[in-house]
């Protein structure tokens, strides 16, 4: 346990050294789309006040989703270079699958607090538009975000061990980049009763789950997925990529 | 009892992609005594590396045991790591930290307390002469001295063994043998060295003990001193001559020849090129019958070389080709 902290001391010391640039990084796109469709196109009569209700904990869910997976793959692509930083880990008193564990807890607090950042940064955006229906239910809203900041890191340590490093813009474009639009992160699940039982193929999206999470804590009064199928989602999501990814990256770093 | 023991170790890793398992270790067997200096010489490719995996838990063997002070470095891996340090063949100090934080995050991992590791780290980085550079990111330093923040980071757990892979590829001549008075330093303060290495030198310098490897197996295990002796003959004599009938016959019958073995010469050095090795007992004349015997053989002479016989000359015994790929 004491290398697990010592460890994950290390990677949020160095982050913090970074805190800046991370933030901008995951924070600039969603923050500008709320601008635009929850502030500027609402007042222009061109989308209905409530998308931004709906949209804001979309977002937060996709700020969460990019900071875990950036969160993990940006030091995992150090650890893997030719350098080999992870030995360095690897070598420490501690087992393999804990120094996977390691990266996915140092992502999972990159997520939340991109999360927990990007949420009250929205509202603020949306003033006198369209946010007075968001209203952040605090103690439901914190351990979701932990569960939804380790499955956003557990998901970048699978993709990280799973895809070479030079498909990582790949990774963006075919990967991520339509999980965003289908994550159910612009509308809520519940409503996509009215296309039918396409509306259960957005359960294999990871997103879908995070999206209805922050809804639930944030948004209460807009339509969301029935509890018992979130937590399921989230915590069978949670366990699988855990699994996966720790074990592909013992393949990547035991040889 | 030996603090490092490697029983029958072997390693075949899986081939990529069509390719053939690659048998990088084939039951290799040694143990170190506490300390030692104990090299593993061989050319790249020998399983120096794949050995010294195997012992670090970085790789998995494919069977065999490694016991570290009586740790099955497979069954034990955590209380086998607190007992092992590596500084590796490439220089992968963490690039995000200072010198300084390399080594003290380094004893935080294994659990110092702060008072220790501080104390630790500044003995060390004075030890090393690196304590002017303790601010500095890593990647500021030079080779050698990168090399030493290596060394000081695998002392700051007090390791039982250190696995030194490698340490002076890289460096210039001059940064070599400032790591290999360091490395002789702490080893006389009683720290148990296991190093790899192709370079001859350093191997006859620094180690007590060694075992030359070639193709994943032990060709030999012994002191320097009883390799070299291990020879036939006093000295060993180089001919390389282009030759048009075969010179082996004339000159193994000559007095003071006691052995003659062909050499491998690398390629680009001319095809009909060929490097005789000649085992013999300094004698007087000797030099004047053998140049006689390759003129009357009708060969060209190129190349002569008269030597002490060095750990190269035992490995070309062993395996009949230079060290030097």
């Amino acid at each position: 346990m004491t290398a697990f902290l010592a460890l994950l001391r290390r990677d949020l010391v160095v982050t913090s050294r970074h805190a800046g640039p991370l933030l901008l990084s995951t924070l600039t796109q969603p923050v500008l789309v709320i601008l635009v469709f929850g502030n500027i196109l609402p007042r222009l009569g061109l989308v209905a006040t409530t998308f931004g209700t709906i949209m804001v904990p979309g977002l937060m869910a996709i700020t969460m989703l990019m900071a875990g997976v950036q969160g993990v793959l940006i030091p995992l692509s150090q650890d893997l270079s030719g350098s080999r930083e992870v030995d360095e880990r690897l070598l420490a008193p501690i087992g393999v699958f804990e120094v996977s564990l390691e990266r996915i807890v140092a992502g999972a607090v990159h997520a939340a607090a991109a999360g927990l950042v990007a949420g009250p940064v929205m509202i603020v955006l949306m003033h006198n538009v369209g946010a007075g229906d968001v209203r952040p239910h605090w103690p439901l809203l914190l351990p979701l975000v932990v569960v939804c900041g380790l499955l956003s890191a557990a998901f970048g340590l699978t993709l990280g061990t799973q895809v070479q490093p030079r498909f990582a813009g790949l990774l963006f474009a075919v990967v991520l980049g339509p999980m965003m639009l289908f994550g159910c992160a612009y509308y809520p699940w519940a409503s996509l009763a009215k296309i039918g039982a396409v509306q259960y193929l957005f359960l294999l999206n990871p997103l879908t789950f995070v999206s209805e999470a922050m809804r639930l804590a944030v948004t209460p009064n807009a339509p969301h997925m029935p509890v018992p199928l979130l937590l399921v989602g989230l915590l069978g999501f949670l366990a699988f990529f855990t699994i996966v990814g720790a074990r592909s990256f013992e393949k990547r770093t035991i040889l | 009892m030996s603090i490092l023991v490697v029983e029958s170790l072997v390693k075949t890793y899986p081939g990529a992609r069509k390719s053939p398992p690659v048998e990088a270790v084939r039951g290799v067997s040694f143990a170190v005594e506490r300390g030692e200096f104990f090299g593993l010489l061989g050319p790249n490719g020998a399983g120096k590396s794949t050995t010294i995996g195997c012992i670090a838990t970085l790789v998995r063997p494919t069977s065999g045991r490694v016991l570290v002070d009586g740790v099955d470095v497979v069954k034990q891996p955590r209380d086998a790591k607190r007992r092992i340090a590596v500084v590796p063949q490439t220089r992968n100090l963490d690039r995000d930290l200072t010198v300084r934080e390399v080594l003290t995050y380094h004893g935080r991992y294994f659990g110092l307390s702060a008072a220790e590791r501080e104390a630790r780290a500044d003995r060390l980085l004075a030890e090393l002469q690196i304590a002017e550079k303790a601010n500095a990111k890593p990647a500021t330093l030079s080779g050698g001295q990168q090399q030493r923040v290596m060394i000081a980071r695998a002392l700051m757990h007090d390791p039982k063994v250190v696995l030194l892979d490698e340490p002076t590829t890289g460096l210039d001549p001059q940064a070599r043998r400032l790591l290999w008075e360091t490395l002789r330093m702490l080893h006389e303060r009683g720290t148990t060295f296991i190093l790899t290495t192709h370079y001859m030198e350093e191997a006859d310098r620094l180690c007590e003990r060694l075992a030359i490897l070639d193709h994943g197996k032990v060709l030999t295990l012994d002191t320097p001193g009883a390799l070299k002796k291990s020879l036939p003959g006093a000295q060993v004599l180089d001919l390389w001559v282009h030759a048009r009938q075969p010179l082996a016959p004339r000159l193994q019958a000559l007095p003071g020849v006691l052995n003659l073995e062909p050499v491998a010469v690398g390629s680009g050095e001319g095809d009909s090129l060929e490097r005789l090795r000649l085992f013999v007992d300094p004698a007087d004349g000797l030099l004047d019958r053998v140049l006689h015997a390759v003129r009357d053989g009708g060969a060209d002479l190129r190349h002569v070389n008269l030597s002490q016989p060095s750990l190269e000359d035992v490995y070309i015994h062993l395996t009949g080709r230079e060290l030097r790929e």
